[in-house]
Formats: structure tokens, sequence, C-alpha cells
């Protein structure tokens, strides 16, 4: 394995790192916080280290599947580790584990809690808790090949690593310029949102963090109460927009590029407005019938289910109340999750639509033994390849369901609580149900549970495999005894042929 | 529109059909150049194998069809080259191409019964340029065939000077000179561009001092080389038979130039149709039905009589194992056909003496063609050249128009380290400059430089 690549990974997220902390340093300084000191002084150790571990640059930058997928597992890991150090230096989350957890929850773009009194917060605490799910939303390691010059087209492995979908692709040959595309498409939208949010009177902070928050797909709020005390306008564009970061981003880029027409023919977004429209009509009729007023079941409903599908996760009322019918519909949503190649999380409905066409032809199959047909999508035939990956996606990600919810179970709470608290962090999408729901937080679950569910939401984020790589051990076996090399070629084959 | 000005070099985009050798050759060499790169083929896999290993986008489909070009990009692309296995597709790829989009686009033909009307059909098709691997290695092994001793010869300006690669033998009196004694002891006026020692090259000054066991290679017009080696007491006769295996396409092209020289030509090929084709098409060479890799069949048809030895079969193995098998039973001059690009190390270090990779021959043109085109101002640079494993590279400027590097005497220019002129060509005439001479508008200029992606004469400025 290429471990000096991989270091330069590593340092150079680093130094990228410290530099997103500028942001909670500004706000620091704007509000006069005590907690300027320690954002300083993380931000400054990040950049020597990582300054000093990129100074040599690795001879060899060639590097394969497995050191993409390496490398962004472990860089993943490094961003939440270091990300958590201010919450807790600054002693406002005084356990280590929790200050992990919601780091975790924050790149991840989950948005699961471990805080009862979010408001209780310094505001440089609050905004770097909401920066990380903007971080986290298109990627670190995008983010990383967007801006630093890397040689060699191997580099797509760490796109592949970090990017959601069942099958990556390039919007333009030069990974560097679809890196770019993919970040000022993220940029342009992030302040087109922050904008109109401030149009409706949203207080600056406020709206700032909503809009990290929103973008990424998070769900991390700034009010105790998530987005209750806004006004339905606030609530509404806050709705759009989280649809909007649901979708593939290749989408945007058709359509930025006039390709409208093939934008909207793209299956995997027919079907995902489909789920939104569908689910929140069901959810607005349950509504409806107990009695709320029609505007008001229609804004709940909609931004509920916009919530859900996309896995950000913020709420407008506490959901666990409503019909069992709705809140049945909600946790199915989690599941499906968002489209692939966007912020959100979940299974993703492209990789959902490969599952059930492949349970379409099976039936064909029953009927017409002798049959032959492909899987289609977008008028195109899937590969066998993503079929098969996709169908052990979702094996793989069933046994991993169970496993967390059987280590979570050990303390002792409801199966709802345990099962809706597996499906929110593995999904990364934030609150559950029962005692993890919209009002409630996980600080009640143990440090060991905590723990699981970090890797569950990882594991989510990255979709499962090069979390799970990092535990074969053949990986690293010739990384730590590195066989000798064999004597020069050349001087062997020359004493053979020689005449 | 996403680009950053600064971002130098801005390649082209540029789309390429069909991944096989060719392809696959073209992707590496012009990446490197810092090309935006589409590559389109029916195998899906190959698609996938590039595409994980260069910084290339993959379109799975038809390159002829005008929807598959289109989601390739073709409305912003510069360049297609077509190289599928089929000639026709090739050129129906940049028929459709040149349709949707009048952008430049490169064929690979190399059927024989088109390429007698190579120039017909460019025209008619409007293409930029046609490709033809097979023709252009046997061009330069019947190069290498008229000046025997030549490890390799690379023709410049319309072919009124040449590259010459020699390696000088044990007590040459070129041994232990240096450059600017070689004048004084040698008559004819020639120009020792590079010197390759232990694996190292270097571009020499006038210091450097050449040993025996170098390979050299030097400019010189074509009149002079002979009498140049003649000089050193190298022995320069040109070959007068030539026994090739194999009857591919490259073994046709071959022939039908060596025939033309006056080179007797012997041929071994194992199918008989193919033997009775090439009997028609060639018939004054002797075609021989058997198999090449038959020691008894080579000895009985004089391998060890044979004064150039070709091995053409399409199986690179084959090759190595047949020019080791001459050269170690005679003197004879061999040179090796190699197709693949994989093990090149192992196959230097087994000095076989001349080796012939026509993928690189073609890709050079290519690039040549690109870079001029990318310098789209003054596309100026005419000929392009890899040395020595691509370490260093000859180029042919054509100079348009007067730059910073024009009308200065040579010595007073600022040249780049390891950057050589090695000579100017003034109206038809080649000048092997001194420090007194000055570049000219209207000259052609050729560089040998180790540095990389030169594509205009004012990058050998420092």
């Amino acid at each position: 394995m290429n471990l000096s690549m991989i270091r330069f990974i590593l340092g150079s997220i680093l130094k990228i790192q410290s530099f997103f902390f500028l942001l909670p340093i500004i706000t620091a300084i704007i509000y006069k916080e005590n907690t300027l000191l320690p954002y300083l002084g993380i931000a400054l150790l990040c950049l020597t280290i990582g300054i000093i571990t990129t100074l040599k640059k690795p001879k060899d930058s060639v590097f394969y599947l497995k050191e993409g997928c390496v490398a962004t597992a472990l860089s993943w890991i490094l961003l939440s580790l270091v990300g958590c150090l201010p919450f807790y230096l600054t002693g406002e989350i005084p356990k280590f584990v929790d200050a992990f957890f919601e780091t975790v929850s924050g790149f991840t773009t989950t948005g699961s809690s471990i805080l009862s009194d979010v408001e209780a917060l310094s505001y440089s605490n609050l905004i770097w808790r909401s920066f990380t799910h903007w971080i986290g939303g298109m990627g670190v390691l995008v983010f990383l090949l967007a801006i630093v010059p890397m040689s060699g087209g191997s580099n797509i492995n760490l796109m592949k690593a970090e990017s959601p979908g069942p099958s990556v692709g390039k919007l333009v040959p030069k990974i560097r310029y679809t890196a770019r595309i993919l970040y000022l498409i993220y940029l342009g939208m992030t302040l087109a949102m922050f904008l109109f949010l401030l149009v409706g009177r949203m207080p600056v902070f406020d709206a700032l963090c909503t809009t990290f928050g929103t973008a990424g797909t998070g769900g991390f709020g700034v009010k105790n109460s998530s987005m209750a005390d806004y006004s339905p306008y606030i609530i509404w564009v806050t709705g759009i927009f989280m649809m909007l970061f649901g979708v593939n981003f290749n989408a945007y880029y058709l359509i930025i590029f006039h390709q409208v027409k093939k934008a909207f023919k793209m299956e995997e977004i027919r079907w995902y407005f489909g789920l939104i429209f569908a689910s929140t009509l069901l959810i607005f009729i349950n509504l409806y019938r107990i009695g709320m007023g029609g505007f008001e079941s229609l804004t709940h409903a909609f931004f509920q289910v916009a919530s859900i599908i996309t896995t950000s996760g913020f709420a407008t009322t506490d959901f666990n109340l409503w019909h069992e019918s709705s809140k049945s519909i909600l946790i199915l949503l989690m599941f499906i999750g968002a489209c692939a190649g966007s912020t959100g999380g979940g299974l993703k409905v492209s990789r959902l639509l490969i599952l059930l066409k492949t349970i379409r032809k099976e039936i064909t199959s029953y009927i017409h033994p002798k049959s032959v047909k492909k899987i289609k999508m977008d008028e195109r035939p899937v590969e066998h390849e993503v079929v098969r990956s996709a169908n052990v996606y979702f094996i793989t990600y069933i046994v991993i369901f169970a496993l967390s919810l059987i280590l979570i179970s050990f303390d002792n709470k409801d199966f709802t609580t345990n099962f809706t608290a597996v499906a929110a962090t593995f999904n990364n999408i934030g609150p559950g149900l029962e005692t993890v729901g919209p009002t409630a937080n996980f600080s009640h679950f143990s440090s060991f549970s905590k723990l699981v569910l970090c890797f569950d939401m990882l594991a989510g984020r990255l979709e499962l495999f090069p979390l799970l790589m990092l535990f074969i051990p053949e990986l690293w076996k010739d990384t730590i005894n590195p066989k000798k090399k064999p004597p020069h070629l050349k001087t062997k084959i020359n004493s053979f042929y020689k005449k | 529109m996403f680009r950053n000005k600064n971002d130098r070099p801005v390649g082209l985009k540029i789309i390429i059909v069909g991944c096989g050798k060719v392809g696959s050759t073209l992707v590496d060499q012009l990446c490197r150049e810092g090309h935006d790169i589409t590559i389109i083929d029916t195998n899906i896999n190959k698609i996938h194998e590039l595409t994980n290993l260069y910084d290339i986008m993959g379109v799975e489909g038809n390159g002829a069809s005008p929807g598959i070009q289109k989601d390739a990009g073709i409305d912003s692309t510069d360049l297609l080259i077509a190289v599928t296995g089929s000639d026709e597709l090739n050129l129906l790829c940049c028929t459709v191409a040149r349709r949707v989009r009048r952008c430049s686009t490169i064929a690979r033909v190399r059927n024989p019964e088109y390429s007698m009307e190579v120039d017909y059909l460019r025209g008619q098709l409007g293409l930029a340029m046609i490709i033809n691997p097979e023709l252009e290695a046997a061009k330069e092994i019947a190069r290498i065939l008229y000046l025997p001793t030549a490890l390799e010869v690379s023709p410049f300006a319309h072919g009124q000077a040449e590259l010459v690669q020699f390696k000088v033998p044990e007590g040459n009196i070129l041994d232990g000179i240096t450059l600017m004694q070689l004048s004084s002891k040698v008559p004819a006026r020639v120009l020792v561009c590079a010197i390759e020692r232990d694996g190292e090259v270097e571009i020499p000054t006038g210091a450097s001092q050449i040993q025996s066991g170098d390979i050299i290679s030097f400019v010189a017009q074509r009149s002079t080389i002979k009498n140049f080696l003649q000089h050193i007491c190298v022995k320069t006769k040109r070959v007068n038979s030539t026994l090739i295996i194999g009857g591919g396409k490259s073994t046709y092209y071959l022939a039908e130039q060596l025939l033309h020289m006056g080179i007797s030509v012997k041929i071994i090929e194992k199918d008989k149709k193919r033997c009775e084709e090439l009997s028609t098409l060639l018939p004054k060479a002797i075609i021989i039905n058997g198999d090449g890799t038959d020691e008894e069949l080579l000895r009985e048809e004089g391998i060890e009589t044979v004064e150039s030895f070709v091995p053409l079969t399409g199986l690179d193995e084959e090759n190595v194992m047949l020019t080791l098998h001459a050269r170690q039973l005679s003197e004879t001059k061999v040179i090796t056909k190699i197709n693949r690009l994989s093990f090149k190390k192992v196959i230097s270090s087994l000095e076989l003496g001349s080796v012939i990779y026509p993928r690189l021959i073609i890709s050079e043109a290519i690039i040549a063609y690109v870079r001029a085109k990318k310098n789209s101002i003054d596309s100026n640079l005419e000929t392009l050249y890899h040395l020595f494993d691509s370490r260093v590279e000859a180029l042919e400027f054509r100079i348009d128009r007067s730059s910073k590097a024009t009308d200065i005497p040579l010595m007073e220019l600022k040249m780049k380290d390891q950057v050589l002129i090695a000579f100017i060509n003034r109206r038809g005439r080649i000048l092997l400059p001194t420090g007194n001479d000055c570049i000219q508008v209207g000259d052609s200029v050729m560089v040998v430089t180790k540095h990389s992606g030169f594509d205009e004469i004012e990058d050998i400025l420092r």
C-alpha cells in the first residue's frame, strides 16, 4: 500500500481543516467569546502538523481503489477526532465520547445530538457544529481534489470512496474541474438559500447555521425546538432547499449546460419527487383528519417528509405524537434516503430502483425461465457489476444494521427507540422516535452504544465498504512487514543473456 | 468557465474513439501533456481500466453515433481521434464528427487498399491527419536498413536532415575526444545532440567527451551522414538482403519499400492463403510458407548469411526470441518490432539493438499535431520525436513571425539548460549553427531538449 500518499492526503486534510476553523474563530471574535483561545490553538496545531506531514511529497503518487478507500476512511476519522476537540476543550461538552459523537454526527450530516440544551452552547461552538454539516455534505476529499493539484488519474478512487451512489461518474474529463463544478453548484445553492432566509427576516446567525445544516442535509438546529418557532416562510424555504439538496447534483450540471430535458428525464429524480409527493399527500390527509388546519398540515407534512427523505432531520413538530401510519411512512423514507450524488444519505433512490427492478426481473424469470432481460436505467442497460454491488450493498447494510441493533440493545431501551436510533444514525438522519424523537436526544445511551452509533454514522456516510475495509487484516499485512525488494532486474537479465 | 487562467498548460478537449493498443498509448501520452480527454469504446471493461488509471472520462457506445459523440461532449471538442480496429468505422467517426461539429479529426487507416489514396480520402472527408502505424513502422525500419549502423534514424526538414543514433564501438577514433575536437578530426559537418552513457542521457556541450560504448545521436545533412560514418571507420554499407518473419500489414509495407530500394526480400509466413496474397502483391519477393519460429527452416533459408533480419510477427515474445536467436547465430542487423509498451525496461535491458515501437511512432506524430494545435495563433511545430525512451525530445519549429528568439545571435540567447539548437533550415539549406548565427523568420529550426512540452520556439528561452 502506498502509505506515503495516504500520509500526504491526511496531512492535506489537516491543513484544510485548520482553515475551516477560521469560521468559529471569527465568530468568537465577533461575539467576544472566551472560546477563541482553544479554537486558535487547535487551528495552529492542525496547521503545523499538516505542514510538517506534507513537506515531503510522496515519490510515487499512484494509488489504487484500496488506498483511496483507506485514505477516505482515515480522513473522516481524523477529521472527527480533531473536530471534536473544541467542544471538549471549551468544556461545553464535558465528556469526550459525547463530543466525538456530536462531531461525527456533524461531519456525516446526521444531526443526532447528545445535547439537551442546545441554546446553552457558545456561538462559536454552535456555528462550528453546523459548519461540520456543510463540510461533510459534499465531502472534504472532493474539496481537496478541487483545490490541491494532484497528478495521476487514480484520484478518481478518492472521489469514488467518498461520493454517495452506486456508480460514480465524472462531469468533465478532469477530476479537478469535476470537483470544482460540484463545489460551485453547492456554494451557489448555499448562498441562494442564505439570501432567501435573510429575506424572511431570520437573524443572520440563525440563517447561517440553518443554511449549513440544510445544505449538508445535516439537521443540527440552533434552537432547542429545532425549526418549530420560525415563520412558515422560513420553514417552506428550508423545506424546499432540503429537497433540492437531496437531488443528484449531476442534474444541476445538466441544467446549467442547457440540457434541462435530460435532467428531468433522469429516472431517479422522477421517482424522488414522486416519493416526496405521495408521502406528503398521505401524511397531509392523516394530519388533516385529526383536525389540523389545511395549510398547517401541509406545511408540517411537506417539511417532515423533505426532512426525512433527504436525511436532514430538522423538525417543525414532534412527529413522535403523530398517527402510527404517518410514523411508519417516515421510517420507511428514512431507509430510502436521497438521490445518489447528492449530499443526503440512506440507501439512495437509485439503488432502491435497481433493487426493485431486480425483483421484477426475478419474477419474470419464473414466468419465462429462459427469458433474457437487462435491467435498464435512464434507457441504458445497467452493468451487471452495478446491480451486483447494489445487492451486496443492501445485504451488508442489513447485516450491519442488525449487529448494531443487538449491540445497543444491551442498554435495555425499548425496541422502537433502539430501532429508530440505529436507523436515524445509519442513514444519517438525526432524530428517531420515542426517547430519541425530535424533542429528545441521544445522551442517555451508554458510551459503548454511542461509539457503535458513531461507527454507523461513518459507515452510512462513506457507503459502508471504505470503513469496513479497515478491519481486514490482509490490508495491513504487507504494510507492516514490507518484503525485501528483489535484486535489480537489469543485472540479472544481463548476466543471463550476455553473449 | 470553471477554469483558472493560471492553470498552465490548459489542454485541448480531445475525444479518442477506440481504446485498443494505439488508443491507450495516446491516452497515456496526451494525458501527460495535460489535455481534457474523453474516451469512447464499446467495451466497458476497457473504459474502466483506463479511467481508473488516468484522469479522463469514459463513454460506452459506438463512437460513430452522433448521440454517443454528443454524450462525450463533441459540442465543445477540439479534436477527435478515431483509432478503433476498423478503418471504415474510423472514417465514419470522423465524418460524423465533422458534421456534428466542425472539429479537427484524425483517423487511423491501415488497410493497404486505402493507403494508396490517403490524400484523396483526407481531402474529401476533411480529415486533419490519417495515421497508419504499420506504414510508419515500415518506413522507419527501411531507414535503418539503409544505414545499418544506426540504431534509429529520424528524418527532419522533409528528409533533408536526419537524426541518427548509433553506438560508438570499442577502439573507435571518436573514443576520448571532446565535441570541440570533433570538427578538426572529422571533415564532415555533424552535430552531436545527445549522449547516453550508463543509462543517463545528456545534451552535450562543447566540452563533453565521447567514450566508447556511448550511444550518441547526431544530426547532419542526409548526404554527409555516410561520409561522416566512413571517416570514423564505421561500416555503412546498406544491407542487400532481408529476411522477414510474418506476413502482416507491416511486412507488406516494408517489403514494398525495400524492393523499391533494390534490397532483396524473403518473407516467411505460416498461412498459406496469406502467402498467396503476398505473392500477388509483391511479385519480386520470395515468399516462403512455413513456421518462422522453426529453427531448421530459418537455417535452411539462410539466417546465418542474410544481411538483415526483421521479425514482424504479431507476438512480441516471438519477435524478441527470434531476435535473440539471430544475434546468437550471426552478426546480422536485426530490427525488433514491439507492439506492447509494457516491460519496456526489461526489453531495453536485453540490448536487442534497434527496437521499433509502432505505437510510439504514431503517437509522436499526433502529439506534434496536438501541440501545434494547442498553440493555435501560429501552429509552428512541424515534427516531434521522442528519443532515448522519451527522455529527450527532438522538435522542429517553423518560424513564422519574429519573436524574442529571432534575429539574435545564438550565443546571446538566454536558453534553458539541456536545450540545443541542432540545425537551422534556411530556404532548404541545412545550417549547423555556430554561436554567431541567428534564427530568422522563415527558417525552420530543430531543437533537442530534455524538457518536455515545448510548443513554440520561445519555450527554449529561460
